[in-house]
């Protein structure tokens, strides 16, 4: 660890003199930070740019705002943030607003297409009406990085404090030059053993790097940053706390007209990605410690919140029923209670699924005719101090038989979405079934909503009672054909 | 019993018609009360699985549906028996896989979508159903009451005897076995009553379905031979005795050996040579009486019979012959362990450690069968005052199942079935001559009043005259307050017998062995799920081909649940592979582990019950894998040195040295005295106070041990780095942390001692 | 079927081989015919002439068309049977199919042949010539199906 601040200086330093010298000739237009073929062109500059990075939870949330101005001749639109491309896969809930008008609601983004051998990769953000030249802007942009945290050390006994590290950018990642800026680190405690320090330099008010203030780091002010410069810092503090992920949620949400009921069901592919025991698990070092409830990085207990009126929840897993689980009706919450078999200790999995119940009329409305809009939470699931951190979420709603028309919108970012049959339980065209997916999702966008509009003509509603009362009727003929040919070979035997 | 009170106020308005639907209706208010107390066991606990062997069919089944007919036929399955696998498509009874596949994929069709749990979980009750619709058929044959047939059809509903094997969840190829027995008794007996090919042919059919669920069917096997026996040494042979019988028994041998685990079974081993026998003799007298009806000369019917018994002779002798000389194969042991219960204790212990292997305690008939055991003499009874053909057919099978039962606890499950068809004839043989409406001024509203079976009212009218009680002795009956008196004792008892069933079952039945049930002190229930608890840890966090050794009984449990290859199963095909488990188990460290390596176990798991008081842990069978290990290795294993000087099995300071070095001794205690006082630790199966000092491990780390201690899995170390052996390399680790453990620690641990 | 005609016509010679006919499941039987009868050999002769006489005049032409089938089932079981006792029983199922097929169609045959003779009547009131050819089919075909599939 000593040596730990001498070698990332010294990294530092290099990559500043790399992006120095590369600034020279055209900006961002190297090999190392580019070896692309795609630019974003120098229009913007970032006037003052403030990061916070939180780290309460299990995985880093940071928000960058930052106040752009167009430097170019003409008004110009789009604005591109850089990521490695290793995390660019980790990153989750991008979202851009106007932090002066909030109103204006999140702004368009789109992961840029970059060709699989660039190690950088662009979120590119449209903003809602251009920006002319001179003019200023400020932006607030926000994100997590999934995946991003590793313990150290890798491995602790049961009664362990755990460390996570966290190695991020001094400098925050632009593609345009960054006039002034700094960073803010929230830890979740003062026990911050091992941390970066900058030489005094690089700081624009000439001093050491990181201020700190309780368990808050500063990093910065820094002064004219140019576009792709790095300067790596590690950080590495107390957080035992389990670090929850899920591989996979699948979520399916299935509407019944007539019985007026809203079916969900969510299965879980859950790790704890946090620090794997040295030793074995040992049940009478846990058992004893029970009576101290001290802070482990075992997950023990997953609390789920559903909306109240939420009827028969079960939680299962791959071999049935779990016992422990309890569940607490409420006026303005439910809250559903697991107890996982074992507690789920740093590289341990967990498989689960759970459902429950809800009547349908607090979710869909009739607007007019023949159509409906159905109001449902994109995701719900664990509701935890220390987060929750998916990698991927697939989405099914299934539709009642013979809805069409199916629209729906969303504030979640979407990878995929897809619309198909789904047949179960004596359908004949089968379900309409609308399936979302979206990838790196974080416990914050559990008040996410989804809106499903459809049209659902009445008759659609008869159209299985008409089956199966055809299907019994096609059944007793045939059993009265089989009957009457059957008689009339016995009275040929007889005869 | 209470779908019979169904129709109370209809008993004289009975057309043909009515009746029958009266009967239809009955009898599905009786397949309704079958399945319905059957799903205790889902209500208390949930839909899952029972106890050892349904692990088993249901993870074949699975196997079955997501691969395919041809591919579970030709199944090896590498994941059990490790390394030695096993050859499981040909050695296993299918017709249980199959019959929930074609129910899975013939609801799939419907596009239903049931999940194959819980069709295997339902499956047993679903088919008890309609094994009571084949107990009423079989009685039907048997009297021409119908009301017997609907009583037998009631008893073999809910008589616990049956409810043991076919609750909700005990996937077990009994569930569609016994309904499968009892179907192909009644087309039998149809058959040889009306000596047609085609049932003859049905019977052959559902023997062989039977064949393919149950090795339970050498005892039709042999059954419906004997009966033809008997009847032709009483000189009852007919034509359609050789009809049924020959049709019967050439197709059905046919159709079971169809079956890749039977094969030629039925040519070769000694168990089914008395139906080939019976066949033979059956050939000879059908010839015989053929060139009697030729010729009717007295002297030559002689001359003929003597001819027959040396016939007989020379065949017997010559199977005798074929026997010693090997062609045919001897009995196996199971069958000696019928003949002689003592046989399977000394010569294989293996059968005889499976608790369903010992014979039956007595209480136990009254448990199971409950007033039935009472009933069913004088329905056999009954049987032997008219002697027809089908009656001689319930009296060998009484004789020869009470027996079977008495010898083997699980053969109770074939007795079942013939206690309830004697004890619903005696019944309603009973009820029939006092409810019988016919006898003079003491009519109708008497019945009405005193009866709680009027369709037994209804069907005694229709009878009549064919039981001499009825015509007989209505002496008995003028008299108002006997009618009353018997009456309503009968009802009584038969409520008792309902309150009976459904307590046993509901206690004693509905378990899951997997799940263990206790009572908090405020009375609520309390789920202990430590055995998934385990071996679900081991599903998610073990590696996906590491070997899990543990004894047989868990094998099962482990590849169904855990989904991880094991040593040895509840399969038991092949006792060495189980015996070095056993030794594995008894013997010390230093030689278990070399026999762990090159088995390449990963992962050791034991059951322990000491903190929970849960008997049947490890400890209370280790004497069995110690007697099975000493079966194979007689000079490195010997029971005689886990006993102390005494003749005592101690767990506490006083075991013996052999034991106390055991490794499951070790696994089971590991650590256990840590968490208790010092000196203080309890076992609590045993109740007795353990050492004050636990057991080391060498060899193995401890990986995972579930809340209630039940299941202990430890992880077998590799090779150690510096070529140690592990013992050293333990006690040198030991050196360093008791230098600085003794710092905080060292006074207390003086205190101790 | 045709309606029954009740004709003492002329035999066939294979007839020989009826009285032999219930050897085809015990084996030993055909071989201790004889032995009773060598001890009176005159009676014996005397009988067995009887009973071909009498089966001569009274069976039923169908009848005897179905004791010709027995007989040829009998002579292909034997001979299946020699085949093996001598070259050997190698392909094991083959044989044993073949063996069965032969034996369960001769007792299909003669159960056959038992409820259609007259003689029986008494015994199987319920069951009409045509039920019984009908189930003698329906055995047939249970039984070639189990040994084509038994055969490999």
């Amino acid at each position: 660890m000593r040596s730990f601040p001498l070698l990332s200086s010294c990294v530092a330093a290099l990559s500043s003199f790399a992006s120095a010298e590369l600034n020279h000739s055209q900006p961002l237009l190297s090999k190392q930070v580019l070896s692309g073929t795609f630019t974003p062109p120098q229009v913007f500059k970032n006037a003052n740019l403030v990061r916070t990075t939180n780290l309460d939870k299990s995985y880093p949330r940071e928000t960058i705002n930052v106040i752009i101005e167009n430097v170019d001749s003409k008004p110009q639109s789009e604005y591109y943030l850089p990521f490695e491309s290793s995390l660019i896969s980790n990153v989750g809930g991008f979202e851009a607003k106007d932090k002066k008008a909030p109103e204006l609601g999140n702004f368009k983004v789109e992961v840029v297409e970059f060709d699989t051998e660039s190690t950088t990769g662009f979120y590119l953000i449209h903003l809602p009406s251009p920006l002319a030249p001179k003019a200023q802007r400020t932006i607030s942009i926000t994100y997590s990085l999934l995946k991003s945290l590793s313990p150290v050390p890798a491995q602790i006994s049961q009664a362990d404090k755990q460390y996570l590290q966290y190695t991020f950018s001094a400098y925050t990642p632009s593609a345009y030059v960054t006039a002034n800026q700094k960073t803010k680190l929230k830890f979740p405690n003062v026990d911050v053993p091992d941390y970066t320090t900058l030489p005094s330099e690089l700081n624009a008010e000439k001093k050491t790097d990181p201020q700190r203030q309780g368990s808050t780091f500063t990093y910065g002010p820094y002064a004219d940053i140019p576009a792709g410069a790095s300067q790596p810092v590690t950080v590495r503090y107390e957080s035992t706390k389990p670090v929850t992920h899920a591989t996979l949620l699948e979520r399916d949400i299935e509407i019944s007209h007539w019985g007026g009921n809203l079916a969900t069901e969510e299965r879980y592919w859950l790790t704890n990605l946090g620090a794997s025991l040295k030793t074995h698990f040992s049940r009478v070092e846990w058992q004893k410690s029970q009576y101290m409830n001290p802070p482990t990085t075992a997950l023990k207990q997953i609390n789920i919140p559903l909306a109240p009126g939420v009827l028969s929840p079960y939680f299962v897993d791959d071999i049935g029923n779990v016992s422990t689980s309890r569940f607490r009706p409420g006026a303005r919450e439910s809250t559903l209670e697991l107890k996982p078999r074992y507690p789920i200790f740093g590289a341990w999995n967990y498989n689960f699924k759970i459902g429950w119940d809800a009547p349908l009329s607090t979710y869909l409305r009739k607007i007019s005719g023949d159509s409906y809009i159905l109001k449902v939470p994109f995701l719900e699931g664990p509701r935890m101090p220390e987060g929750v951190q998916y990698s991927r979420v697939n989405l099914r709603v299934i539709l009642p038989e013979g809805a069409t028309n199916v629209k729906f919108s969303t504030t979640v970012p979407l990878i995929d979405q897809s619309t198909t049959l789904h047949r179960t339980f004596m359908d004949t065209i089968g379900r309409t079934s609308l399936t979302l997916s979206a990838i790196n999702l974080i416990d914050d966008f559990r008040d996410r909503d989804l809106i499903v509009t459809y049209d659902y003509p009445w008759t659609a509603g008869f159209r299985k009672p008409m089956v199966i009362t055809l299907g019994m009727f096609a059944l007793l003929a045939v059993v009265y054909v089989v009957g009457s040919v059957d008689t009339s070979i016995g009275k040929k035997k007889n005869a | 019993m209470a779908a019979t009170e169904g129709d109370q106020f209809l008993k004289q308005a009975t057309g043909p018609k009515t009746r029958g639907l009266l009967r239809v209706i009955i009898l599905v208010l009786i397949a309704g009360a079958a399945v319905s107390s059957r799903l205790f066991s889902v209500i208390r606990f949930e839909s899952i699985i029972h106890e050892f062997d349904p692990w088993f069919n249901f993870r074949a089944t699975k196997y079955l549906v997501a691969n395919g007919f041809y591919d579970f036929w030709d199944w090896f399955d590498d994941r059990t028996w490790h390394p030695l696998g096993r050859v499981t498509g040909g050695t296993l009874y299918p017709g249980l896989m199959v019959t929930s596949g074609v129910i899975y994929h013939f609801l799939r069709f419907l596009t239903l979508p049931v999940d194959i749990r819980n069709i295997c979980v339902l499956l047993a009750p679903a088919f008890s159903g309609l094994t009571a619709f084949a107990t009423y058929l079989l009685t039907n044959e048997m009297v021409s009451s119908p009301s017997a047939g609907l009583l037998a059809a009631a008893f073999m509903g809910i008589t616990p005897g049956y409810i043991s094997r076919s609750v909700a969840g005990s996937y077990d190829n009994e569930a569609i076995a016994i309904f499968l027995l009892v179907f192909t008794f009644f087309l039998w007996i149809k058959a040889v009553k009306l000596g047609s090919m085609f049932w003859g042919a049905l019977t052959a059919l559902f023997y062989g379905y039977m064949v393919s669920a149950w090795g339970g069917y050498v005892f039709i096997t042999n059954l419906l031979p004997l009966h033809a026996f008997v009847l032709i040494c009483m000189g009852r042979y007919s034509p359609r005795l050789y009809v049924s019988y020959t049709s019967w028994y050439a197709l059905g041998t046919l159709a079971s050996m169809q079956i890749p685990f039977v094969g030629f079974l039925p040519i070769r081993s000694s168990e089914h040579m008395s139906a080939l026998g019976v066949f033979g003799l059956i050939q000879l007298v059908a010839f015989v009486e053929f060139v009697r009806a030729q010729l009717p000369s007295k002297q030559f019917q002689t001359l003929l019979r003597a001819l027959v018994v040396l016939i007989f002779v020379v065949a017997v002798g010559g199977l005798v012959l074929l026997t010693v000389g090997g062609v045919i194969a001897p009995w196996t042991g199971r069958f000696y362990s019928l003949w002689d219960t003592g046989y399977a204790k000394i010569h294989i212990p293996i059968i005889a450690s499976v608790s369903e292997h010992q014979p039956t305690a007595w209480p136990a008939f009254f448990f199971d069968l409950n007033l039935m055991i009472f009933l069913f003499p004088a329905g056999v009874y009954m049987c032997f005052r008219t002697l027809t053909d089908e009656q001689v057919f319930i009296v060998i099978y009484s004789v020869l199942a009470s027996y079977f039962a008495g010898v083997m606890v699980r053969l109770m499950l074939t007795l079942t079935p013939i206690v309830c068809v004697a004890a619903a004839m005696a019944f309603s043989q009973i009820l029939d001559t006092y409810l019988d409406a016919k006898t003079p001024k003491v009519d109708a509203k008497t019945a009405e009043n005193g009866s709680s079976e009027p369709a037994k009212v209804a069907a005694a009218a229709v009878l009549s005259d064919g039981l001499r009680s009825t015509r007989n002795p209505l002496v008995g009956i003028y008299s108002y307050a006997s009618r009353v008196t018997v009456v309503g004792f009968s009802a009584i008892y038969l409520l008792i017998f309902v309150l009976h069933c459904t307590w046993v079952t509901s206690n004693a039945y509905s378990s899951p062995s997997v799940v263990l049930a206790s009572r908090l002190p405020d009375g609520s229930q309390h789920i202990i799920d430590d055995y998934r608890e385990a071996y679900y840890w081991l599903r998610q966090n073990t590696p996906e081909n590491a070997k899990i050794m543990s004894w047989w009984d868990y094998g099962y449990q482990i590849g169904g649940m855990a989904d991880r290859p094991t040593l040895v199963d509840n399969n038991t095909w092949n006792n060495t592979h189980i015996a070095t488990v056993g030794k594995a188990m008894s013997s010390k460290e230093e030689v278990s582990y070399p026999i762990m390596r090159q088995h390449e176990v990963d992962y050791v798991l034991v059951v322990f019950g000491g903190l929970l008081g849960y008997s049947g842990d490890d400890i209370n069978k280790f004497l069995w894998m110690v007697r099975i290990a000493e079966g194979i290795w007689p000079e490195e294993v010997k029971e005689r040195s886990f006993f102390t000087p005494r003749g005592e099995y101690r767990v506490d300071e006083g075991a013996t040295d052999t034991m106390k070095n055991s490794l499951m001794y070790k696994m089971s205690y590991y650590n256990y005295n840590s968490l208790f006082p010092a000196g203080q630790a309890q076992d609590r199966v045993r109740n007795v106070r353990l050492p004050s000092e636990g057991p080391q491990l060498n060899v193995i780390d401890e990986a995972f041990t579930s809340e209630n201690w039940i299941i202990r899995i430890y992880k077998v170390k590799d090779l150690d780095n510096f070529g140690r052996d592990h013992h050293s390399a333990v006690s040198f680790d030991k050196g360093h942390k008791k230098k600085r453990a003794a710092k905080r620690k060292g006074p207390k641990v003086l205190r101790v001692e | 079927m045709a309606p029954k005609n009740r004709n003492p016509a002329a035999t066939q010679s294979s007839t020989q081989t009826v009285p032999s006919t219930p050897a085809a499941a015990p084996k030993p039987s055909s071989s201790s015919t004889k032995k009773p009868g060598s001890g009176g050999a005159y009676d014996a002769q005397d009988i067995v002439l009887g009973i071909w006489n009498k089966y001569v005049e009274k069976t039923p032409q169908r009848v005897k068309l179905l004791d010709t089938f027995m007989g040829f089932l009998v002579v292909v079981a034997v001979l299946q049977f020699l085949y093996c006792i001598i070259v050997g029983n190698f392909p094991f199922n083959a044989f044993l199919s073949g063996f069965s097929a032969t034996v369960g169609q001769f007792v299909l045959t003669a159960s056959l042949r038992i409820q259609t003779n007259p003689e029986n009547k008494s015994e199987f009131e319920n069951i009409s010539h045509e039920r019984a050819f009908a189930d003698f089919v329906l055995g047939s075909f249970l039984l070639h199906f189990f040994c084509v599939n038994f055969i490999n």
